[in-house]
């Protein structure tokens, strides 16, 4: 298992790698530069700039400046709010991230998993033409119409919740709503496919004529192997919705990390882009991982350790 | 098994519990939540809770890029410091330089020489006296190359300003000496008319050069920010709010009526009409699509912004090398079509460059004078566009593709231009968009031909934006070139009789339409939804807003 762990870990940091000098390759053949903005200006004031930035010295300088920031965790100031570190940004941004992304993820695996075992129960059943018809609904109505919506309706028009802002648990229950209704319908639709699928696996049959009691069955039994494909993209799944969403927490006014991964290319503020990218790839890369261990204790066939080419 | 499948719930969960609370503000947060929650709840229980406060709810958009006021050169800057800060003079109701910090000034015969008398009753917030050496502080630091503001081109009207800038000079060349605690004494370049104006700018702002000495991040949190505006900065929870209070050591403070302002940060044009809506706010702007719907109302004021969206021409491309292909193109835009029912929002269409507001020295409104410098005239343009293709010889014009930075508005402007050209000339454009700094690049090393443009005021004088249009400027733009209108700039930046001076700038920008290397479209407008009770909110026309006066009732 430790080498197993020691293995991964010296990938993760080669992937890293990659991703770094990729991400450094695209930045610097993007045309732009972080200083244009539609305000007046000179060009001694654009050399200054750029000399502050260090945005003049040769480009494989720029990429050493780039991997020494990455190596000692030190991003160095954002071009676009020069008085905030790279590292304020995300500290400040990621906890209110996060912390809206896992009630997020606790809210749409509970409720997906709900209606998936419901639908696959009652199958073919009206439960389960609603379950999924709620599923696809919140598959193909994109998160900001509903945001829209929930914010006319709830907020503005019943008065029930605020507007935007991020202060109260009250604040909290729109933007959870709105970013949960996609993930929930994806695992309910997946919990309810391999939910039928293994209903008809023969120690399901096993089980039923032992006599055991049919919620016994499903949550003993059937749940525990449903549940592997929702492991499976839970790994993604936690990255993408705990390291902020660009639109959602720009309707509700959140001050997440969201917004860095867009407005940080669109000002080309370099430091941040770096601090973004390293920092959602290493994110991914140990939720991945974990998911790779979880896998495991879930299911004793497959062996981690014994893996070649993860 | 199944405790096995608990346990890795049960770390996973404290694992991300854990880096949700890692922060101490994560920790607090519950209790601060209640504080906050109690009065937000039940809609008007700020008049509740405090009924005699009077408390104004702003929306700033985002973040201040920075309150440092040599750093912070936008207007999410601009509003805030605005409030927190003066400089010498400030803008009045008229939206013309009047006495701030300062209280007195002699110019000198030649207009090179500005002597400035502080007020004795000038203070910081932390009660600090404000003396000339801050002023001094605040411009040397500002010019300093190392600094990098981006303001330090607007310091290049004090002698010896842009050899520091540039790295080839020296802070004590910089002619700014603080004479004695409260006579600050500036030497100019060159005589410049509107220096007192330019000073309005928070580039000039002092900074309390005891403050900043001990703590160069003086300006980056609430609790070390030192201010001498009618306001104070009370708390700052960066991307979220910032709380001003009234600043009691304000020289004018007897003259401030609001207790407090919040500026939110709500970046998205729908939610913060939400939020105005449902009482969260007491400003917002327009959202586009209900633009139609609301502007008529009465709860909207409408007021001039310094600005012009206007169209670059670029002189080194063909077929606009020719002035009266140029002039052709210029003629066949109906911008009255286009202001109504293209951008809409009450902005107004423009036949000049400059916008309306900027009072000549004899009192005339500098458009009035000048009057209409193009017009749409189809048959004018048709016949243009003949006589230029004869001149260079042109059976069939050279393709002309308009380019413009992607967003909703400009897209539109664009169609409906293309529409114009095809109806009026019989050209067909092709349009193309670019993302704002690839479309940037491109427009500045012109590798465009034809292009989008907008234009905001630093500071309250037509001559900043014809200062654009000379040879080789930064902002240029458009290959133009030309020695006489090079001449009459120089003229209108530093001709110590004012009213030559105007004299030259209106020629200026005849010579410009005259040559048209650009052609406007429109005049920039601020359209703002104020609530019930919102009252004496000073929007100038070039630059920020001033709550100074503001009152909520």
């Amino acid at each position: 298992m430790l080498k197993y762990i020691l293995k991964k870990l010296l990938i993760m940091v080669l992937t890293l790698w990659i991703i770094i000098t990729l991400t450094f390759v695209l930045m610097v053949s993007v045309p732009g530069s972080p200083f244009n903005s539609e305000g007046n200006s000179n060009e001694i004031v654009q050399q200054n700039l750029e000399r502050h930035y260090n945005l003049d010295k040769p480009i494989h300088v720029q990429y050493l400046l780039y991997l020494k920031s990455v190596a000692t965790l030190d991003f160095g100031p954002s071009i676009k709010q020069p008085n905030q570190t790279v590292n304020d940004l995300l500290g400040r941004g990621f906890p209110i991230s996060a912390e809206l992304g896992l009630i997020t993820i606790i809210v749409a695996v509970i409720s997906g998993i709900i209606l998936g075992i419901l639908a696959a129960l009652r199958h073919n059943g009206v439960i389960d033409y609603l379950a999924m018809g709620i599923a696809v609904l919140g598959i193909s109505i994109p998160n900001f119409i509903l945001a829209t919506l929930l914010i006319q309706k709830l907020a503005v028009d019943w008065e029930f919740f605020p507007v935007a802002t991020w202060k109260s648990p009250m604040h909290m229950v729109l933007p959870v709503l709105a970013l949960a209704t996609g993930p929930m319908a994806i695992i309910a639709r997946l919990t309810r496919s391999t939910m039928l699928e293994v209903l008809t696996q023969d120690y399901i049959k096993m089980a039923r004529a032992k006599g055991l009691t049919p919620w016994k069955i499903i949550v003993k039994h059937a749940l525990r192997n449903a549940l592997m494909p929702v492991i499976t993209i839970m790994g993604t799944l936690l990255a993408g919705i705990m390291t902020g969403s660009f639109v959602i927490e720009q309707i509700f006014a959140i001050p997440g990390m969201g917004k860095y991964f867009v407005e940080s290319i669109n000002h080309r503020d370099f430091p941040v882009i770096m601090g973004t990218t390293v920092f959602y790839s290493a994110f991914l890369i140990v939720m991945l991982f974990l998911v790779d261990i979880a896998y495991g204790i879930l299911d004793p066939r497959i062996k981690v350790t014994k893996k070649e080419g993860e | 098994m199944k405790k096995l499948l608990f346990l890795l719930i049960a770390a996973l969960t404290v694992f991300m519990l854990a880096a949700c609370t890692a922060t101490e503000d994560a920790g607090k947060d519950p209790e601060e939540k209640d504080k906050v929650e109690e009065p937000a709840e039940n809609g008007d229980s700020t008049d509740d809770a405090a009924s005699d406060e009077k408390v104004l709810r702003l929306n700033n958009s985002t973040e201040p890029t920075s309150l440092d006021p040599s750093i912070g050169f936008d207007a999410v800057s601009w509003d805030p410091l605005n409030n927190l800060m003066e400089g010498l003079t400030r803008l009045n109701a008229e939206h013309r330089a009047a006495e701030g910090v300062a209280e007195d000034w002699t110019i000198s015969d030649d207009g090179l020489t500005y002597t400035f008398t502080l007020r004795e009753d000038a203070k910081w917030s932390n009660g600090d006296p404000v003396v000339a050496k801050d002023f001094e502080f605040a411009w040397k630091y500002m010019l300093d190359p190392e600094t990098a503001s981006a303001a330090a081109f607007l310091g290049y009207f004090i002698e010896g300003a842009e050899a520091y800038n540039s790295g080839e000079g020296s802070a004590d060349d910089v002619k700014v000496t603080a004479v004695d605690e409260k006579t600050l004494e500036v030497v100019l370049a060159a005589p410049t008319g509107f220096f007192l104006d330019v000073l309005t700018n928070p580039a000039f702002f002092p900074i309390n050069h005891k403050v900043a000495e001990a703590d160069p991040n003086w300006h980056t949190e609430a609790e070390t920010f030192v201010g001498n505006g009618p306001f104070k900065l009370e708390s700052w929870k960066h991307d979220e709010e910032m709380v001003f209070v009234k600043n009691e050591h304000y020289w004018d403070a007897s003259a401030v009526k609001l207790d407090k302002v919040h500026f939110a940060m709500v970046n998205d044009t729908n939610t913060q009409y939400q939020m105005f809506e449902a009482g969260e706010l007491d400003t917002a702007g327009i959202p586009p699509e209900l633009s139609d719907q609301l502007i008529g109302g009465d709860n909207v004021f409408i007021g001039p912004y310094g600005g012009l969206e206007f169209f670059r021409f670029n002189l080194e491309m063909e077929p606009f090398q020719n002035k009266k292909i140029r002039q052709a193109f210029a003629y066949a835009v109906n911008r009255d079509d286009i202001a109504e029912f293209v951008v809409k929002n009450g902005v107004e269409p423009a036949y000049g460059y400059i916008n309306p507001g900027y009072t000549s020295p004899t009192g005339e409104d500098f458009r009035d004078v000048n009057g209409d410098l193009v017009a749409f005239d189809p048959d004018k343009a048709k016949q243009l566009l003949e006589e230029g293709m004869a001149e260079e010889g042109y059976d069939e014009l050279p393709p002309i593709t308009l380019s413009y930075n992607t967003s909703d508005t400009n897209k539109a402007v664009a169609e409906a231009l293309h529409g114009m050209f095809q109806e009026n000339l019989g050209v067909e454009v092709t349009l193309e968009n670019q993302e704002w700094n690839v479309f940037s690049e491109a427009q500045k090393a012109l590798e465009l031909q034809f292009s989008r443009s907008s234009f905001i005021n630093d500071y309250n004088d037509p001559v900043n934006f014809l200062e654009s249009f000379i040879t080789d400027s930064y902002m240029n733009r458009t290959g133009f070139s030309s020695e006489e209108y090079d001449a009459l700039i120089a003229k209108g930046k530093s001709a110590t009789d004012e009213e030559e001076r105007w004299e030259a700038l209106y020629e200026a920008e005849k010579l410009l339409a005259e040559e048209m290397p650009a052609f406007p479209i429109r005049y920039y407008n601020t359209v703002v939804l104020e609530a019930d009770g919102v009252e004496g909110i000073l929007r100038h026309p070039v630059g920020y807003f001033d709550l100074k006066y503001a009152d909520k009732k």
